[in-house]
C-alpha cells in the first residue's frame, strides 16, 4: 500500500506542472541573480578602454583586451599583497588548526578535571568581550603594531571552530582508544596514532574556515598595519577600488596619490583576488555544509 | 589500587588525593592546553579588564593604571551626543530591513529547492547559490560600485539606455538602505537555506505520501505538513537572528557608505571604528563597545528565555 502510494507519488513527482514549471524557472532566474555580477566583473576586466567608457559592457566582453592583466601583472604593489596574504592565510590557518585541535580535544575528555570551567573561560568569549579598542591597545602593547602577526596572532582561535572541532571528537566512537590505552598508549599517542586520522575531513573543514576568513579579511590589516609594503591584498583592493573616494575624505594611508584607475583594471583586481577562492569552490561548498551542520548541534 | 580505577570512570566525592592522581595523569592534556589558555587571557581577557578605560580620562602616555578616573563621565558625553543614538537607529533599522526580506525569502527559498526532484539541477543551483557566501566583503563592493554607480553603473546604463532616468542606489539614503538590503539577500540567502534544507530531508516521508492519498495539492501539502515539521527550527532561527538585532559587521556599511549616505549608513561598529581608530578617542569607543555588549547580553538573554518559554531549545 505505502508502496504503491509512493510509485504514484513518484509519477506524479515527474508530471508536468505549472507550479514546478515556476519552481525551476524561479531557482534558475535567483541562480543567475547571483551568477551576474561575477560575469559583469569578467566583462569589465577583459573589455576595452573605450568600450567600458561608453557603457556598453554588461554580460560579455567588447572588443576584448588584456591591457588590464597585464597592468596587473607587472604591479609589484599588487603581488607583494598576494604574498603577505598568502603568508598570512598559511600562518593563521596552521595556527588556527593546532590551538583548535588541541583545545578541542583536550576539553572533550570527559575525565579530565576542571574541562567545565576551562570550556565556559572559552565560551564566555563569544558572548562577552573587550571590544575593538581595548584590544587594538593590547595588540600595540605587545608592539605587534605594523607587524605581520597582528594579522593572524589576535584571532588565531575562533570559538565557533572550537565548538565544532570538539562536538565531532565527542562524538568519535571510544572502542579504539581504549583499547590503546589498555597497550599502554598516552594521550599524545593516541591523539596522533588514533584521533587524528579519524578526523581528516573535520580538520579539513575547520582549516578551509580559517583559510577563507584569512583571505577575506581586511579589517585586522586596517587598523593594524601602516606600512604599505605589508598590505593585504583585501585591503590594497579596497583602496584601489575605492582610490577616488579615499582622496576625497582624506581616508587612511595611501588613498591620496593612488592614480584613479580604469574600471577594467579594477575589475581586473577584483577577478585576481577571487579567483583563489572560485577555484578551492568545490571543496570549500563540500566541507562548509558539513561544518554548518555540526556547528548547529551545540555542543 | 590507583590502576583499578581506570580513566573515564566517575567516581563521586573524590577525595583531593584521587583528584590529584587524576590532574597528574591528565598532564600531557593540560599542557596542550596551555597555549590556548594563554592566548585567550592575553587576548580576550586583558582586553575586558581594558573595559576600564571607558571609566577614565584615557591618556595613551600614562595608560590604563596611570589615567585618572572619572566614573560615567564618559557615558554622560557619548549619550549626549546625537551621532550615538543616529548609529543605533541605523543599526537596527538596517537589521530589521534585512531581516524582514532575508528570513522569509530563505525559508521559501529553501522550499522551492526542495520541492526540486532533478538532484542535478538541485545541486547546480545550490552551488551556484551558496557562491556568493564565500566572497568578501570589499569585493562585493567592488562588484556592487561597478553594477550600481549612478554615472556609468551597468544597471543605470541599462535603465538609461531603455529611456529611463538614472537612479542614485549609492548616493542617495533610501535607495542606499535599499541597496544595502539587496546585497545581504544577494550574500546570504543561499547560505541561509542550508540549516533549513537538512531540517526538510527529516520530514517523514511517509506523511506526504498520506497527505497525497487525502488528495492534498502540492501547496496544501507544503502549507499543512512541511511548515508544521520544521516550524521549531524556523522558530529557533529567528530567536537567533533577533539576538543579533543590535550588531551588524563593519564590513558591509564601511565598504559600501559614503559621505552622502552616513545618516544612515553609520551603524554602531563603523561609529566605534571612527571615534576610536580614525579619531583616536579611545574613552568614548570603548564606552560605546561596552553599551553595545551589555544590551546585546541583554537582548540574548531575554530572547533564550522566550525560547524556553514557548518550548523550544534554549539558543545560549
Amino acid at each position: 500500500m505505502a508502496q504503491e502510494a509512493t510509485s504514484t507519488m513518484n509519477k506524479k513527482k515527474n508530471k508536468f506542472t505549472i507550479g514546478k514549471f515556476l519552481n525551476y524557472f524561479f531557482l534558475t532566474v535567483l541562480a543567475f541573480i547571483c551568477l551576474y555580477p561575477f560575469l559583469n566583473v569578467v566583462a569589465y576586466s577583459f573589455s576595452g578602454y573605450n568600450a567600458v567608457l561608453s557603457g556598453k559592457v554588461t554580460f560579455y566582453p567588447i572588443d576584448i583586451s588584456l591591457t588590464a592583466y597585464q597592468t596587473i601583472m607587472k604591479n609589484s604593489q599588487i603581488w607583494s599583497a598576494m604574498w603577505v596574504t598568502i603568508f598570512t592565510t598559511i600562518m593563521g590557518t596552521l595556527i588556527g588548526l593546532i590551538l583548535t585541535i588541541a583545545a578541542a580535544y583536550a576539553l572533550s575528555r570527559d575525565y579530565l578535571p576542571g574541562k567545565g570551567l576551562l570550556s565556559g573561560l572559552i565560551l564566555f568569549t563569544m558572548y562577552f568581550s573587550g571590544g575593538i579598542i581595548p584590544t587594538f591597545l593590547v595588540v600595540k602593547g605587545l608592539g605587534m603594531y605594523d607587524s605581520l602577526t597582528s594579522l593572524f596572532i589576535p584571532q588565531a582561535v575562533n570559538v565557533f571552530n572550537f565548538i565544532v572541532m570538539r562536538t565531532f571528537f565527542r562524538q568519535l566512537p571510544t572502542e579504539l582508544e581504549e583499547a590503546a590505552r589498555i597497550d599502554g598508549a598516552n594521550e599524545m599517542q593516541i591523539l596522533f596514532k588514533i584521533i587524528l586520522p579519524l578526523s581528516i575531513p573535520i580538520i579539513a573543514t575547520i582549516g578551509l574556515f580559517y583559510a577563507v576568513n584569512y583571505w577575506n579579511s581586511y579589517f585586522d590589516a586596517l587598523i593594524y598595519i601602516t606600512s604599505p609594503d605589508k598590505f593585504t591584498l583585501q585591503l590594497r583592493l579596497r583602496n584601489l577600488l575605492f582610490a577616488d573616494e579615499l582622496a576625497n575624505a582624506g581616508g587612511n594611508g595611501e588613498g591620496i596619490g593612488t592614480q584613479v584607475m580604469s574600471q577594467s583594471l579594477k575589475m581586473c583586481c577584483v577577478v585576481v583576488a577571487t579567483l583563489p577562492i572560485i577555484c578551492v569552490y568545490p571543496w570549500l561548498q563540500k566541507y562548509f555544509v558539513k561544518g554548518v551542520m555540526l556547528g548547529s548541534v551545540k555542543g | 589500587m590507583k590502576k583499578q580505577q581506570g580513566q573515564g570512570q566517575y567516581v563521586h566525592k573524590r577525595t583531593t588525593q584521587q583528584t590529584m592522581a587524576q590532574v597528574w595523569k591528565c598532564r600531557w592534556l593540560y599542557l596542550m592546553l596551555l597555549p590556548v589558555i594563554v592566548y585567550f587571557i592575553v587576548f580576550k581577557y586583558v582586553p575586558m579588564y581594558g573595559i576600564t578605560i571607558a571609566f577614565q580620562d584615557y591618556n595613551i602616555f600614562k595608560g590604563m593604571f596611570g589615567s585618572k578616573w572619572w566614573g560615567f563621565t564618559t557615558f554622560q558625553k557619548v549619550f549626549a551626543d546625537a551621532n550615538f543614538w543616529s548609529a543605533i537607529k541605523n543599526t537596527l533599522v538596517l537589521n530589521l530591513m534585512t531581516l524582514a526580506i532575508n528570513f522569509p525569502l530563505t525559508i521559501i527559498v529553501s522550499l522551492m529547492l526542495n520541492e526540486v526532484a532533478g538532484m542535478k539541477f538541485k545541486k547546480l543551483t545550490q552551488s551556484v547559490l551558496y557562491l556568493p557566501h564565500f566572497i568578501s566583503w570589499v569585493v562585493v563592493a567592488g562588484i556592487a560600485t561597478n553594477l550600481f554607480t549612478q554615472n556609468d553603473g551597468t544597471i543605470n546604463n541599462i535603465i538609461s539606455s531603455m529611456g529611463g532616468s538614472k537612479i542614485p542606489f549609492l548616493s542617495s539614503e533610501g535607495w542606499w538602505m535599499f541597496t544595502y538590503v539587496i546585497l545581504q539577500v544577494w550574500k546570504e540567502i543561499g547560505w541561509g537555506t542550508i540549516i533549513y534544507l537538512a531540517a526538510l530531508t527529516g520530514v517523514d516521508e511517509s506523511l506526504y505520501e498520506a497527505a497525497y492519498l487525502d488528495g492534498a495539492t502540492n501547496l496544501q501539502r507544503i502549507w499543512y505538513i512541511t511548515l508544521p515539521m520544521i516550524k521549531s527550527v524556523v522558530v529557533t532561527m529567528l530567536i537567533l537572528q533577533i539576538s543579533k538585532m543590535m550588531t551588524i559587521g563593519l564590513d558591509a556599511p564601511l565598504l559600501l557608505g559614503n559621505d552622502k549616505v552616513m545618516g544612515v549608513s553609520e551603524v554602531i561598529s563603523t561609529y566605534i571604528y571612527r571615534i576610536g581608530i580614525v579619531r583616536a578617542k579611545y574613552s568614548d569607543a570603548t564606552a560605546i563597545g561596552l553599551f553595545q555588549s551589555l544590551v546585546n547580553i541583554a537582548i540574548l538573554v531575554l530572547a533564550d528565555w522566550f525560547a524556553k518559554l514557548i518550548g523550544e531549545e534554549g539558543i545560549i
